[in-house]
């Protein structure tokens, strides 16, 4: 036994926490989930290594994906918050752009969600920066004096500097935060010069409270879980994966909490990158459904699209994150009837507890997972999250088994609203619904931004995306479908297939061709920042890698479009002549005469770590017949069929499938439907193609 | 096929199949579009319209309903001028108010689509041009008297003749405008989007068959009325009236009346706007769609928000508009202020729907648009990279409609400068940092307007204020309603304060038109400050019951002053905590000084204009109430009553007022609680709100 051997994946989720561990000496890979704890998020983490039974001491490197911040922030559970703002515009962040941001078009009754940092614990400051960075009104020493006393009399657990044009000059909010921190040494400081030196002030005040109000909470949270992997053994840093795909080290997770926002999706985004990679496939559409929401994702030349806008609840967060689409259906959702009679799926999800009927722990709505157990696509009896020998203490295995009965008894009620429809009619009916849903928002990723889903592959992971990926690629012309070993952990593992990442940006608005000199010397600050960065991190210089990229767009125009910057001299001639390219791609027309305006500059800067290879797919068997549990009925089509299932793990190498198939596994279930056929490549990937002979349409 | 014949599933894959079509129109819009105002402002709609100009689809929550709805007139008005004479490869332009439009800025482009050579749908886009001509820049403005100065009015005409466009039209429609190469970036984007969406509609065509995707359509259709119709049969029958107005008038306010009588038969509800003002040689006149849209509005949102948004919804809804008055005005009637007339009607719609829901309404709102420009040269060392402009030297145009304080209802405060349940959820104010980068102007305050939120047991919502400095000689031109008469509160609930739009010269106020909300072209010097002040929404209930706790909470956060506390809310505190005894004492105190007038019937009122009381001279002194004063009578179980006071003979103590008065105020006549809502003449000190 060899000390340092395996690497970690925990990625916490709103209903289970997955862990993953990869064996390096024998590129083995453990799974398994232990239920969430959202009132103790840590104590899932912890759990979770000890359900794998593997010491601490034997642990190179965990990294995590905690949901700790966004659920304090749809829960409200953060900080007591003083925001310091310049004279004027105290209110900014209540206004914002006066837009709701909530979907109540139609609602007399509804009520604006409340700012995280109320009236009175906004204080302004006499100061005032110009756009060129230049002050208008100076800040002077008993001006900040008075701001702070009146924070301090409101005694708040952190605080958060947000000035008007601070993104041109930071000057003023960090002679305030010095005088601050004399003051109280301890309260965490969030300055959003620092955190989003971005123009555009709601967007970047509005991030900037958000995480100074995570600020208290991320540093208990952290300092609670490395105290606890200390007392288990282990002995290097605790890694959080970011919202852009990257991890982040403690230190930055602490100082940029927000940054860890929309990180639950983005491993899983990852490790379909990196799967693709090694089945050689450069384009694809990634969809993850899991039991209450869908994450879908499309990428073109094996990297996925950033975006910085989104929102947190109702609350703007302009962080770089992974271009995610998320549909509010998973196979909680549950199947309703409206007062019109129509039949309805999701959003509401029945959610861990009481869950799908199915679960036996009391649901009576049916939902989608119930769907499938009538229509036989999930066995009766299965247990759930146990499988052999990985189930540790406190995994849900042995208490939660699929009871067929009650999922029958659920859809039948529901069934009695629709005359002429069969329970099973209705079963398939409620999974063409959800398979819709699924589908309207792959065309917003795709056909909608130009792009054919034709020419991509579908890599379907999550706990039930496996089940339902025949029937959305089918809808969408899509001819391939990847399922990648350990769909149900899949983004766990995609937390270890991530490099450490640390995004910075400057504004520096103006003609691209005469700010070259500016955006030269903001990539060469952004750089010393990053290299030192990494360097803390303990990343030599041959483990690092650096992209730059600009936002551009024509002048007048008011959003930009990311164009990356080679290395070397800025080119502003070879620059603009991309932005032409992609304007015309993205907005099918371009302006090659218009003048092209900059307004970010970008860095991206990478501390590359090793990656796990995958292990080459070792099957206990040499027949397909080995592999078979049983035989049994699953309906397609309004018919029972024959169909077989097989156990994932002991598929013999080059197996070839023809659907109607069913095949099982630790947490997830794929489901090959009548007129697809499936291989398993070298990796153990389930390539699934539409089968010729079975024709155009199923049988 | 019969309704009967299409399957539960089938209806729904069908109905998530149609709202993505209008999904992706609208993200190929954005993405074609030339001019800020569609891809940032996203002020445009889209939906899918059958052969009897029905609304099919809309996506749900995006599209504007003041776009959407009135699109059913369009496509009428392009069926009735076109009849048969309609091919595929057809589009069609329209923006015409007399005939379906909203206002003049608004385009709708509707294309016929074929299938098996019968029209079977119409996808049409609706989108706000930043210009369409007329006498000020952007074409909106305040001051007008004709159509004329808003820019081109385009009635149905036929664009592209069997995919050929018309050019000569399009010539002579871009020659009337500012920006035309924007404009015809944006009119390319809209055929873009009607043949992205003929594409979608054929394959859905091939995939389901015409007969059955007819069949779905017929059944949203039929469901969406039927979920109307279940929900109108909750309300007590009877007819309800209530009326609101608009701020008429070019020198001094003129009042405009729009009249609503809301008649609920089972399941079925006629809005009739007889009596309602003539139409105006102002901004604030609408065409005959903008009404029903607005009743359909009011409708919709109390009664079944949750529903599928088609035209089968307003079936059971018929709307009487008598021609020739505001809400339905013939040539050459200005037609920009068509939100505010719609707004108009949605107030004096739910007044009168409150009294057949025993008072379930919420307060009122802001009224319309509040437009505001500031427009100029820029200097020629100006950074300007404002949106659509030139360059140094150019004309520069700063846009706002700023958003402001929503209603209060039974059980929850109204919210604070945000865009209200009957519009859509776009931005109205532009970043600062953005405008400071453009515009020669500096923003110094975006703040809640403290206490301008109407109070009672639930309280209005605050409106915002902002201040921006010219640093160049510039325009100002505002639309805005509501400046004078006040958002109303309902139930007891007061009024929220009005819109204001002024304009601080080193230390003085200046009025930059005689009648507030209304400029055109007001000039302005460098230094001056342009202050938009947004209303807060109406109160509702008893301010005297609002829990004093929240009335501390509202203190401690300053969204109230302590005199409002004490005087509106009754509510007294020793040491920053309520003192329960003095608090009761000082309420029962405030509950006794409530002005009263006893109601008597008075059929001999010259009400033409504006609907009357008359109080004696003394009782007028006694309430502190002027000649010409605007007052209300509060409806304890719904909307208060909008009167203009005279002095006349008549019993001390008593007031007397019309028949129909009496009649929408629930018939009751006997003492009532009445409040001064507008004096007439500046000098009369307000009374305590």
């Amino acid at each position: 036994m060899t000390a340092d051997r395996f690497l970690v994946g925990i990625d916490v989720g709103g209903t289970f926490t997955d862990v993953t561990a990869v064996d390096e000496t024998t590129g083995r890979v453990l799974v398994t989930k232990v239920p969430s704890r959202p009132d103790d998020e840590a104590s899932a983490v912890l759990a979770g290594l000890a359900a794998l039974a593997i010491p601490g001491g034997d642990v190179r490197r965990l990294v995590h994906g905690t949901t700790v911040g966004t659920n304090a922030i749809l829960e409200r559970r953060g900080a007591r918050v003083a925001l310091i703002t310049t004279a004027g515009f105290r209110d900014l962040l209540e206004i914002g752009r006066t837009k709701r941001n909530i979907p109540v078009l139609f609602v007399p009754r509804f009520v604006r969600p409340r700012p995280v940092v109320e009236r009175a614990l906004r204080f302004e400051v006499d100061e005032r920066t110009g756009p060129d960075g230049r002050p208008l009104r100076a800040l002077t020493p008993a001006a900040i004096a008075a701001t702070l006393d009146a924070v301090a009399a409101a005694q708040p657990e952190a605080v958060a500097v947000c000035l008007l044009h601070a993104y041109a000059s930071g000057a003023h909010e960090a002679q305030i935060a010095a005088q601050a921190r004399l003051r109280w040494p301890a309260t965490p400081i969030s300055l959003s010069s620092e955190v989003v030196p971005e123009y555009r002030e709601f967007e970047r005040f509005s991030t900037t409270v958000l995480n100074a109000y995570l600020q208290p909470l991320m540093e208990r949270y952290l300092t609670g879980l490395e105290k606890g992997l200390i007392d288990a053994g282990y002995r290097h840093g605790v890694l959080t994966v970011g919202s852009s795909g990257g991890m982040m080290t403690v230190d930055t997770a602490r100082r940029l909490p927000i940054k860890t926002i929309f990180s639950g999706p983005a491993g899983g985004v990852s490790q379909a990158c990196f799967t693709a990679r090694l089945a050689g496939i450069s384009a694809f559409i990634s969809y993850d459904m899991g039991g209450t929401s869908t994450d879908v994702c499309l990428v073109q030349d094996g990297t996925p699209v950033t975006t910085t806008d989104n929102l947190v609840g109702a609350f703007p967060v302009k962080v770089p994150q992974i271009d995610i689409r998320t549909v509010g259906a998973g196979g909680g959702s549950v199947a309703w009837v409206d007062v019109d009679g129509s039949l309805q799926v999701g959003p509401r999800s029945a959610g861990a507890r009481p869950g799908p009927a199915a679960y036996g722990l009391g649901g009576r709505e049916p939902t989608v997972t119930d769907a499938n157990v009538v229509l036989g696509r999930i066995a009766p009896g299965r247990s759930l999250g146990a499988a052999p020998g990985a189930a540790g203490p406190g995994a849900p295995g042995g208490a939660l088994r699929i009871d067929a009965a009650a999922a029958a008894g659920a859809l039948g009620s529901l069934a009695a609203s629709f005359p002429g429809l069969t329970p099973h009619a209705l079963a398939e009916g409620i999974l063409r619904i959800t398979a819709a849903r699924m589908t309207s928002s792959i065309r917003e990723i795709s056909i909608q931004r130009g792009h054919d889903p034709r020419g991509f592959t579908l890599i379907a992971f999550g706990g039930a995306g496996p089940m339902h990926a025949t029937a959305v690629a089918e809808e969408l012309g899509i001819p391939r479908i990847l399922v990648p070993r350990h769909p149900g952990n899949f983004s766990a593992l995609g937390l270890l297939a991530s490099d450490v990442k640390h995004d910075d940006v400057r504004t520096r608005l103006g003609p691209l061709a005469a700010r070259t000199a500016d955006l030269a010397a903001a990539f060469a600050e952004m750089e010393t920042v990053a290299h030192r960065q990494l360097e803390a991190d303990g990343f030599g210089a041959t483990a690092r890698r650096v992209e730059r990229s600009l936002d551009l767009r024509y002048r007048g125009q008011a959003f930009e479009i990311g164009v990356p910057a080679p290395p070397g001299p800025l080119d502003p001639v070879a620059l603009a002549r991309d932005f032409h390219r992609r304007h015309l791609a993205a907005y099918g027309h371009a302006d090659p005469a218009g003048e092209v305006e900059v307004v970010n500059a970008r860095l991206a800067a990478y501390g590359l770590v090793t990656k796990p290879e995958p292990p080459r797919h070792a099957s206990p068997t040499r027949r397909l017949g080995e592999a078979l549990v049983e035989t049994r009925e699953v309906w397609f089509d309004g018919q029972p069929r024959r169909c077989p299932v097989y156990e994932r793990e002991r598929l013999p190498a080059a197996a070839e499938l023809r659907g109607p198939v069913v095949v099982d596994e630790f947490g997830s279930t794929t489901v090959i439907a009548p007129g697809w056929r499936a291989t398993v490549d070298g990796y153990g990937n389930l390539l699934m193609t539409r089968d010729p002979a079975a024709g155009d349409g199923r049988p | 096929v019969s309704a009967a014949a299409v399957d539960p599933i089938t209806l729904e894959v069908v109905r998530e199949g149609l709202s993505s079509i209008v999904r992706e129109m609208r993200v190929t819009l954005t993405r074609t579009a030339y001019s800020s105002i569609l891809y940032e402002g996203e002020d445009f709609s889209c939906v899918l319209m059958n052969r009897d100009a029905e609304i099919v689809a809309m996506s749900r929550g995006m599209d504007h309903p003041l776009h959407i709805v009135p699109i059913a007139w369009s496509v009428k008005a392009v069926r009735e001028t076109f009849g048969d004479d309609i091919h595929p490869g057809d589009l069609f332009l329209h923006n015409d108010p007399y005939t379906g439009g909203t206002h003049l800025n608004d385009v709708a482009m509707i294309h016929p689509l074929f299938v098996d050579g019968r029209l079977f749908l119409f996808p049409v886009v609706r989108a706000h041009w930043g210009d369409v001509g007329g006498m000020s820049p952007g074409s909106l403005s305040g001051r007008v008297s004709e159509i004329y100065q808003e820019g081109v009015r385009i009635p149905p005409i036929r664009i592209h003749d069997r995919g050929q466009p018309n050019q000569a039209a399009l010539d002579l429609l871009f020659a009337n405008m500012r920006g035309p190469r924007e404009r015809e970036g944006d009119f390319r984007a809209m055929v873009g989007t009607c043949r992205k969406a003929a594409e979608r509609v054929e394959a859905l065509v091939a995939r389901y068959g015409p007969a059955t995707l007819a069949a779905c359509i017929a059944e949203l259709l039929d469901r969406a009325e039927q979920r109307m119709r279940d929900r109108i049969r909750t309300l007590r029958p009877g007819c309800y009236r209530y009326e609101a107005y608009l701020e008429g008038g070019r020198d001094r306010l003129e009042p405009l009346r729009v009249h609503a009588a809301v008649t609920v038969a089972g399941d079925t509800i006629t809005v009739d706007l007889a009596g309602t003002s003539p139409q105006t040689p102002g901004p604030t006149n609408v065409g005959p769609a903008m009404a029903p849209t607005g009743a359909f509005t009011i409708l919709k949102a109390f009664l079944d928000p949750g529903g599928e948004i088609n035209s089968g919804a307003f079936r059971p809804l018929t709307v009487v508009t008598p021609e020739g008055t505001v809400v339905n005005a013939r040539r050459p009637a200005p037609c920009g202020g068509m939100v505010e007339v719609k707004y108009c009607v949605e107030s004096a719609v739910m007044g009168a729907l409150s009294q057949a829901m025993d008072g379930k309404v919420t307060g009122d709102i802001k009224g319309g648009g509040n437009h505001c420009y500031i427009g100029g040269v820029l200097a020629p060392d100006a950074g300007a990279r404002a949106p659509g402009n030139a360059g140094p030297g150019a004309d520069f145009i700063f846009y706002e409609y700023p958003a402001a304080g929503t209603g209060a209802f039974d059980g929850g405060d109204g919210s604070n400068a945000v865009r209200a349940f009957t519009e859509s959820d776009i931005t109205t104010i532009q970043p600062v940092e953005a405008i400071e980068q453009a515009y020669p102007l500096r923003v110094e305050r975006c703040a809640l307007r403290e206490g301008s939120g109407g109070d009672g047991q639930w309280r209005g919502g605050l409106g915002l204020v902002r201040e921006v400095r010219v640093l160049a000689p510039a325009q100002l031109s505002v639309l805005a309603e509501k400046s004078l008469l006040r958002p109303y509160g309902v139930c007891g609930g007061f009024s929220g304060a009005p819109n204001r739009f002024h304009v601080v010269r080193g230390s003085a106020d200046v009025e930059p038109s005689p009648l507030p909300g209304k400029v055109s072209g007001f000039p302005l010097v460098p230094g001056d400050v342009v202050v938009m002040a947004t209303s807060g929404g109406g109160g509702y209930g008893d301010p005297l019951d609002r829990d004093s706790a929240l009335v501390m909470a509202d203190l401690a956060e300053g969204l109230i002053t302590p005199a409002t506390a004490q005087s509106v809310y009754g509510v007294v505190a020793r040491d920053g905590r309520v003192d329960a005894a003095a608090t009761a004492a000082r309420r029962r105190e405030r509950a006794g000084a409530r002005r009263t007038v006893a109601l008597v019937s008075a059929p001999d009122l010259d009400e033409r204009d504006v609907r009357r009381i008359e109080l004696s001279a003394e009782t007028a002194r006694r309430l502190g109430v002027g000649e010409g004063d605007v007052v209300e009578l509060v409806n304890p179980r719904g909307a208060p009553l909008r009167l203009w006071a005279a002095v006349a003979p008549a019993p001390a103590g008593a007031a007397r007022v019309s028949p129909l008065a009496l009649a929408m105020f629930g018939g009751a006549d006997g003492t009532v609680e009445i409040r001064r809502v507008h004096a007439a003449a500046p000098s009369v000190s307000e009374p305590g709100r």
